[in-house]
C-alpha cells in the first residue's frame, strides 16, 4: 500500500509533469512549433497543449491509483466536490467514452459490449465503458479498479442502469443521488431529500477512504468548483467577441477540467489561461475560424468521433459555432455552489443542471445563448443513444425557428458510435442547412 | 365493460378521471379521493396520429404512440395525465405534452425515488404523495380524507392479494392464459371494486390439483403487448407459469407493506414492498437473485424476455438475465416488440420452436 502509494505520487507530482515538460522540450527541439492557422481555421490555441498535458497526467497517474488512493468512477454530473476532500482520484467513464470515441474504438468496445448482450440502443458512452470493463482495452492505457461507483442521475437515468451493472462487476459499493426531474422551480422536498443523500453519501466515501472528511478541505474544495466554474464561464463568455476568437468544437475539447477535475487548483490554474489567451486573441481580433460569417449554437453533446471533419465543413463555409447547450450548462450550475454551505447548496446546484429541467426552461437556455452570443441559427444533434437530451428537440428547433427566427438543423447521429452516422446524408442536410443563410 | 364504457360510468358517478403513463404510481390515492385511474400503455398499434413525428423514432413505442393518442384527442375524456417518474424517455413526455403541446389539462407528476430503500427515500416518497394528494384535491375539490385513504390501502391490499394468489398459483388455476392476461389488465382500467369483483369470482377456480399441464415458461419484460403473444403460447402448448412483466407481475408487492398506523407511512412503505423493477433502481443482484427464486417456485422450465425496443431500464438487465439464467441451465429466448397490434409470423415460428425445444429437454432423461 504505502509503496504503491509512493508510486502514484511520484508519478502523479514528479514523473508525469517531468515527461509532459520533456515532451514540450522536444517538441521545441524538432522545430514543431504547431503555431500556425490550418485554413479554414484561426491560428491553434496554445492552451490546448496545456490541456493535452492535463488529460495525459490525469490517466497516467490513474494507472498507479488503485491500491495507493481510493478511486472513484463517478458520473458527469455527479457532486465530487464531496469526495476530494478524502483523497479519491476520480475516473469519469463518460470522459473515457469521449477519449474512445475520438479514437475510433468505440465499434470495437461496443461489440464486446454486445457480445455480453449490450444492446446496441443503449448509449454510447455506457457500451463503450462495460467495452472496455470486458477487454481491458482503452486508448489511455489503463483504467484504474473502483473502491467506489458514484452515480447522479441528474444528467439522465441511463447512468443509474450502467452502474448498477457495473456494481455487479467489480463488486463495489454503488452510491446514487437521485437528482428527481425539476418541473418548473425545484420544490424544497426535492433539495431536503439530496441534501439527505449527500449526507449519506459522506458515510460511505468516507468509510471507503478509510476518513473522516475535513470540513476545511471540503469548504476550500467548494470555493474552488464555484471559482472553476465562473473562470469556465468566463471562457465562453469570449465567444461573443465577434469574430469569436475559438469555435464550439475547441469548447468541447476544453471542457474536460470542468468536468473531471471540478473543485481542483490545477483545473482553475488552467482556466485562467485559457481565459487569458481567448482574451487576448479578442483584443487582436484573432478568430477561430480564418472568415465567421455565420454563428451558430449546438444542442446536445458532441459528435466526438466526427469533430474535426463537422468543423472544416462548417468553417469552410464561414460557419461558427459560437456557443452549445452542453458546454454552458457546466458553467450555469456552478454559480449556484456556496461554501458556506457545502450540502444545501449542492443539492441546489447539482438539482438544477440543464438536463434534469423541463423544456420551457431549455427552450429560455438557447434564446438567451442566440441573443448573447449572436448566433441566428441552430444544429440539433439528434443523439440516437442519448435519449434524454434529443427527446424535444423537434420542438424546440420549430420553436426557435418561430419565436426568435433561428434557423435550425436536425442532425441525426450519435455522439460516440460511428456506425450510427451516415456521412453523406449528414453533409447533405448540411449543406442545403448552409444555403438557408445564403 | 370497456375502457370508454368504463370511464363513462365512472363519470356518472361524478368521479374525475386521470390517464396514468406506465408504470408505478400509488392507486391507492387515486380511489381514496374518488379519482377513477384508466392507464396509458402506449396504446399498442401504430400510433393514433401525426404527432408521433415529434419523438425520434429512436424513443420507445411507449412515448411515441402516447403522445400521439393524447395529442389526437384519445385521452380527451381524461380530466388530468399522471406521469410517473420512470424513465427518461417519460420524463420528456411529461415536460413535452404538456408544455409543447398534445396535453391541455392538468399534468400530474408522481417522482418515486430510484435506488434502495432508506430514510431519505421514505421520506421523499412521502412528501410526493402529500404533494400527489394535494393535485388531486385541486382537480376534485375535495381534500383527501385520511380515513378514506386507509380503507383504499385495504382494498387494493385485497386486489394485490388476489392477483398475487392468481400468478403464484398459476397451475392450479383452471383459465386459459389469454383470459387470464384479460382479466389481470382489465385492472389498469377498471374501478377498484369491479376488477375485485371479477378477481373473486376467478380466484374461485383455484383448486389443489395442477390443472395446467403444457409447457411452463416464466415470462419477464415489460407489457405484454401484443397480447396475441398468449394465444400464440398456447396454441404451442405452452401457458405462463411465473410473470415478471413491469405492467402485471412486478406491481403485486411480495409482502404487504407494514401497518405503521399512518396511512400515508404505509403507503410509502408500498413502494419499497414490491419486486425488483429496473425502473426503480435497485441492486441487479437482489433483482437476479428474485428472478431465479421466481423461476425455480414455479417449476418453469424456460424464460421468455420480451421487452420494449429501446427501452433502456428493461435492456440494460439482459446481459444478467442471461448470465444468469445460463449458469442455471435454463432455456431463453428474446422477444423485442415495438407495441406491434400483433406477433409477426416470424416471431410466432419462433415461439413455437421455443417451446418445442424446451418441452424435449424437460422430457430429455
Ligand atoms: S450521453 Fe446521454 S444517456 Fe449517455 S450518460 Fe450522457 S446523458 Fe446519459
Ligand atoms: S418502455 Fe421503457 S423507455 Fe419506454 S416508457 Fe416504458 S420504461 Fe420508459
Amino acid at each position: 500500500m504505502i509503496a504503491r502509494r509512493v508510486r502514484y505520487e511520484i508519478v502523479s507530482r514528479a514523473l508525469g509533469p517531468t515527461l509532459m515538460a520533456m515532451e514540450r522540450w522536444g517538441r521545441r527541439l524538432r522545430g514543431r512549433k504547431g503555431g500556425g492557422a490550418e485554413e479554414p481555421f484561426g491560428p491553434p490555441l496554445e492552451s490546448t497543449r496545456k490541456l493535452k498535458e492535463l488529460t495525459t497526467l490525469h490517466y497516467l497517474a490513474g494507472r498507479f491509483a488503485d491500491g495507493a488512493v481510493p478511486v472513484a468512477w463517478v458520473t458527469s454530473g455527479f457532486p465530487v466536490e464531496m469526495l476530494r476532500p478524502l483523497g479519491f482520484h476520480t475516473v469519469y467513464p463518460e470522459n473515457h467514452g469521449a477519449i474512445c470515441s475520438v479514437k475510433r474504438m468505440v465499434p470495437e468496445l461496443s461489440e464486446a459490449a454486445e457480445r455480453e448482450g449490450y444492446s446496441r440502443d443503449l448509449c454510447g458512452y455506457a457500451r463503450a465503458d462495460i467495452g472496455s470493463v470486458a477487454t481491458g482495452k482503452t486508448p489511455v492505457g489503463r483504467l484504474p479498479r473502483p473502491d467506489l461507483l458514484c452515480c447522479c442521475t441528474n444528467i439522465c437515468q441511463t447512468v443509474l442502469y450502467w452502474y448498477r451493472a457495473l456494481a455487479v462487476h467489480f463488486r463495489v459499493p454503488l452510491v446514487i443521488i437521485d437528482t428527481p426531474f425539476v418541473y418548473g422551480e425545484a420544490r424544497p422536498h426535492l433539495l431536503a431529500y439530496i441534501a439527505d443523500q449527500l449526507r449519506e453519501l459522506t458515510e460511505t466515501a468516507e468509510r471507503v477512504a478509510g476518513r473522516k472528511v475535513d470540513r476545511a478541505a471540503l469548504v476550500e474544495t467548494m470555493r474552488l468548483a464555484r471559482e472553476g466554474s465562473s473562470l469556465w464561464d468566463e471562457c465562453l463568455r469570449a465567444g461573443r467577441a465577434r469574430p469569436s476568437p475559438w469555435t464550439g468544437f475547441d469548447s468541447f475539447f476544453h471542457l474536460a477540467p470542468i468536468v473531471a477535475m471540478r473543485g481542483t487548483r490545477e483545473c482553475n490554474a488552467y482556466y485562467r489561461m485559457l481565459r487569458d489567451e481567448l482574451n487576448d486573441r479578442v483584443a487582436r481580433g484573432v478568430g477561430g475560424i480564418a472568415d465567421e460569417r455565420v454563428r451558430l449554437l449546438w444542442d446536445n453533446l458532441p459528435i466526438w468521433f466526427n469533430l474535426r471533419d463537422l468543423s472544416a465543413v462548417l468553417a469552410g463555409n464561414g460557419f461558427n459555432i459560437v456557443c452549445a447547450t452542453y458546454t454552458n450548462a457546466w458553467a450555469e450550475a456552478g454559480s449556484m455552489i456556496d461554501p458556506e454551505d457545502p450540502e444545501g447548496s449542492t443539492a441546489r446546484a447539482y438539482l438544477n443542471v440543464l438536463l434534469n429541467r423541463d423544456l420551457p426552461y431549455k427552450l429560455s437556455i438557447m434564446k438567451r445563448l442566440c441573443r448573447e452570443y449572436f448566433a441566428s441559427g441552430a444544429i440539433f444533434h439528434s443523439d440516437r443513444s442519448c435519449k434524454p437530451y434529443s427527446i424535444g428537440q423537434i420542438d424546440l428547433k420549430g420553436r426557435m425557428a418561430s419565436e426568435e427566427g433561428v434557423k435550425g438543423l436536425l442532425l441525426e447521429a450519435d455522439h460516440a458510435d460511428p456506425r450510427a452516422w451516415s456521412e453523406a446524408q449528414a453533409y447533405n442536410r448540411l449543406h442545403a442547412f448552409m444555403e438557408l443563410f445564403a | 365493460m370497456m375502457r370508454d364504457a368504463t370511464i363513462s360510468a365512472q363519470k356518472k358517478l361524478g368521479r374525475k378521471t386521470v390517464a396514468v403513463l406506465p408504470v408505478h404510481y400509488p392507486r391507492e390515492l387515486f380511489t381514496a379521493m374518488d379519482v377513477h385511474t384508466v392507464e396509458l400503455w402506449g396504446p399498442p398499434g401504430p400510433p393514433r396520429g401525426p404527432d408521433a413525428g415529434r419523438i425520434q423514432a429512436y424513443a420507445c413505442a411507449v412515448v411515441r404512440n402516447a403522445l400521439a393518442f393524447l395529442a389526437s384527442g384519445g385521452a380527451d375524456a381524461a380530466d388530468a395525465v399522471l406521469f410517473p417518474h420512470t424513465c427518461d424517455s417519460i420524463q420528456g413526455l411529461a415536460t413535452l405534452a404538456p408544455d409543447f403541446g398534445g396535453w391541455g389539462k392538468p399534468a400530474l407528476r408522481y417522482l418515486h425515488p430510484k435506488g434502495e430503500d432508506g430514510p431519505a427515500a421514505r421520506a421523499f416518497v412521502r412528501a410526493e404523495l402529500v404533494l400527489l394528494a394535494d393535485r388531486l384535491g385541486e382537480l376534485t375539490g375535495r381534500p383527501l380524507g385520511i380515513p378514506r385513504l386507509a380503507e383504499a390501502i385495504e382494498l387494493h391490499g385485497r386486489i394485490d392479494r388476489l392477483r398475487g394468489e392468481l400468478l403464484s398459483r398459476r397451475a392450479f388455476l383452471d383459465m386459459a392464459d389469454p383470459a387470464l392476461y384479460r382479466l389481470l389488465r382489465r385492472g389498469e382500467f377498471l374501478g377498484p371494486e369491479d376488477h375485485l369483483a371479477e378477481l373473486a369470482v376467478a380466484a374461485r377456480g383455484l383448486g389443489e390439483e395442477r390443472v395446467q399441464h403444457g409447457v411452463p415458461l416464466m415470462v419477464t419484460g415489460y407489457v405484454p403487448e401484443p397480447m396475441t403473444l398468449f394465444d400464440s403460447l398456447a396454441s404451442a402448448g405452452a401457458f405462463v407459469a411465473a410473470d415478471d412483466y413491469a405492467a402485471v407481475g412486478r406491481r403485486v408487492p411480495l409482502s404487504p407493506p407494514a401497518d405503521g398506523g399512518d396511512p400515508l407511512d404505509t403507503l410509502a412503505a408500498k413502494a419499497f414492498a414490491m419486486p425488483p423493477c429496473p425502473t426503480r433502481g435497485g441492486d441487479q443482484d437482489v433483482r437476479m437473485e428474485y428472478l431465479e427464486t421466481l423461476y425455480r417456485r414455479s417449476d418453469a422450465a424456460g424464460l421468455i424476455v420480451h421487452v420494449q425496443k429501446f427501452c433502456e431500464p428493461e435492456l440494460f438487465d439482459v446481459p444478467a438475465i442471461r448470465r444468469r439464467f445460463a449458469r442455471i441451465g435454463a432455456p431463453l429466448l428474446y422477444l423485442e416488440g415495438e407495441l406491434e397490434a400483433s406477433l409477426s409470423g416470424q416471431v410466432v415460428t419462433r415461439l413455437e420452436a421455443f417451446v418445442e425445444m424446451v418441452n424435449a429437454e424437460r422430457k430429455a432423461p
